[in-house]
């Protein structure tokens, strides 16, 4: 894949707007969002409930189009490729973990995780292969002959990570990794997506990783916190928000006290 | 991916099983009855069949089907004979006669009268006994199907034939005709012994056309006759074919059957493949946001519904099988016809059955948008 020259900034939007409805029913989704995010960086983005956070993501990733604005990730402009080209090229891009795993369930975990390969065309024993190391990474290569439904919500949120590394792309979007996770298991699956952020693409660019959330627990992860209202960012995240990332929770001593 | 649609396809039973069987059950009754009513207009040509030998058949003009005729004179035999180009004219009798059985009950029989002279008209195999014995008084060859119906008579045996005496002297094989009459055969001499019609006697004249002269010069010489027309053995076979269709609603009967049977299909298999679709549209929106592009997705539908609609395909046509199969069996009256053209009629019928489904559920595919993973 070429490499524009302006990829020095893992993700850079510009005055995005984007409206849901028309006339009375017309819903602001996002108000003029302008952000940069440099590769390497963990990005988490929280507010309150239809602030616009899945929205941001969604244009960002390129699953979505802004109706006004600039979106571009990794030197890539949304807008200015085909739809063919964009899901060939978000296909390489970007990887996604969501809130509800979305896997396939009537197929096994490993077969899940190679889907991204398989979508790129990639021979079957190579995919699988490959899907596998990706299991192992996440402590769960013993499982990959497992369906969906034999696994716990940990194990499945793990397949996904594992499916949304596993074509090594250059941004990882991560919609509430964490919503139906207990805290332990919560911890882990941040542990993994937080190593991600610290590890590179296929091609050699430090990884960019974006996580929506609303779960204070993890927000002590994030290199950044944007908060969202309104469809806006807010220029400085709150008082509430600021505190609560300051704290590390002790999940091995529930009495024990967090510590800065 | 296509081993991915695979998987998604199979691994939902329960949807699976329905679609098969839905689609299974709709190439049943579209191959089923569609047979069932090609053997019924093959039955009702029978007679046709089973005499090879005439290049026409000459009778009343308005003969409207093979089994129901206005019977011509001895004249009319000389008339046809004297025709410029007729090789040979030979008479034909064709009506029902009553049967007494032993038992005190009786049956209705067609009695098949041939030349005595020529054998024209003769049943296509013989399975017991010779031909020629025919021409001895009374004589009487039975259809081997009748035997059952005639209380199973041996050679030798008297039949009550009109409160007449007929012999048995052979067996013979023989398509029966639309009602599936009992059919005894036995020269034309016997046939107005057993049934006397008075002055015409003859249901059909038998005709042969010189090697070297055109049929169609012939038959239209022989129309040009007063109260005569020629047809030729296919124009015979429609016309009772169109007699059948047209009178006694069988045609609309099995037509309805059959668009039911397209109709089940279609929005069974429709409906039940749009639903599958949706249900996993949620899949499909996430294949579209790792990078899936439409020809991809097109593929992993049209692959879904082509193999549903295949394995239902071979158990529709399986089951018919199995039908026209004991329909062939000895004493089953099932008239089941089952030629390759109906087998693609069927697959063409699941083709838009199938397709009909994958159209509606491509256009939701194609149009989601893969944002809805979010959601």
């Amino acid at each position: 894949m070429n490499i524009p020259a302006s990829a020095h900034l893992a993700v850079k939007l510009e005055n995005v707007s984007k409206t849901f409805g028309k006339g009375d029913n017309a819903v602001p989704a996002l108000r003029g969002v302008s952000m940069e995010i440099a590769p390497g960086r963990l990005v988490m983005l929280v507010g309150p409930s239809g602030c616009g956070k899945t929205t941001l993501v969604s244009v960002m990733s390129g699953v979505l189009n802004a109706d006004d604005g600039l979106v571009e990730v990794f030197g890539h402009r949304w807008r200015d490729v085909s739809s063919d080209r964009r899901s060939r090229l978000r296909g390489e891009l970007v990887g996604f973990v969501f809130q509800q795993f979305n896997l396939i369930s009537t197929l096994t975990a490993a077969e899940n995780v190679a889907v991204p390969l398989f979508i790129r065309g990639e021979n079957r024993d190579v995919a699988m292969k490959l899907a596998f190391e990706a299991l192992d990474n996440v402590g769960l290569k013993h499982r990959g002959n497992a369906r969906p439904s034999q696994l716990s919500g940990g194990m499945q949120q793990r397949v996904a990570i594992a499916r949304a590394l596993v074509g090594n792309p250059a941004l990882l979007v991560c919609d509430e990794p964490t919503a139906y996770l207990d805290a332990r298991t919560g911890q882990l699956v941040m542990d993994l997506i937080h190593a991600a952020s610290r590890s590179t693409d296929a091609a050699g660019r430090q990884r960019c990783v974006v996580v929506v959330t609303h779960d204070a627990r993890i927000f002590h992860y994030a290199d950044d916190i944007k908060e969202m209202e309104d469809g806006r960012l807010k220029t400085e995240v709150s008082h509430f928000v600021a505190e609560e990332a300051k704290w590390i929770p002790n999940y091995e001593d529930p009495n024990a006290k967090p510590t800065k | 991916m296509l081993r991915v649609a695979l998987k998604m396809l199979l691994g939902d039973k329960s949807k699976y099983l329905s679609l098969v069987f839905g689609l299974g059950f709709a190439v049943l009754l579209i191959s089923q009855q569609g047979a069932i009513f090609l053997g019924l207009m093959l039955r009702a040509t029978g007679p046709l069949q089973n005499v090879s030998q005439p290049d026409l058949w000459v009778t009343d003009p308005y003969v409207k089907w093979i089994s129901e005729t206005r019977n011509l004179s001895d004249a009319d035999l000389n008339r046809v004979r004297s025709v410029s180009g007729v090789a040979w004219a030979e008479p034909f009798f064709n009506v029902r006669a009553t049967c007494e059985l032993a038992n005190g009950n009786f049956r209705t029989v067609n009695i098949v009268g041939i030349s005595a002279v020529t054998l024209v008209g003769q049943p296509p195999e013989i399975t017991v006994g010779r031909l020629e014995d025919l021409r001895v008084a009374d004589a009487v060859f039975i259809e081997e199907s009748a035997r059952s119906k005639l209380n199973d008579p041996q050679i030798g045996d008297e039949l009550k034939l009109n409160d007449r005496r007929g012999v048995v002297v052979g067996f013979c094989r023989a398509k029966s005709g639309f009602d599936s009459p009992a059919l005894i055969y036995t020269t034309y001499e016997n046939a107005i012994n057993f049934v006397p019609l008075g002055r015409n006697t003859l249901s059909y004249v038998l005709v042969g056309v010189k090697p070297e002269i055109d049929i169609l010069d012939v038959q239209q010489r022989i129309n040009q006759l007063p109260d005569l027309a020629a047809f030729t053995p296919k124009e015979m076979q429609w016309k009772t074919v169109g007699f059948i269709m047209r009178e006694t609603g069988i045609g609309i009967n099995f037509g309805i059957t059959v668009l039911l049977g397209f109709i089940v299909g279609l929005v069974v298999s429709a409906s039940i493949f749009y639903q599958f679709t949706i249900e996993n549209m949620r899949n499909f929106a996430v294949f579209k946001a790792m990078g899936a592009r439409a020809p991809t997705l097109i593929g992993m539908v049209l692959l879904q519904a082509v193999v549903v609609g295949l394995i239902g395909f071979g158990i529709g046509i399986g089951a018919t099988g199995l039908f026209t199969l004991a329909g062939r069996k000895p004493g089953v009256e099932l008239a089941a016809y089952f030629p390759w053209q109906l087998m693609i009629g069927a697959f063409v019928a699941m083709l838009i059955c199938v397709m009909a489904g994958s159209l509606l559920s491509l256009q939701r595919v194609l149009r989601l948008e893969p944002a809805v993973v979010f959601k």
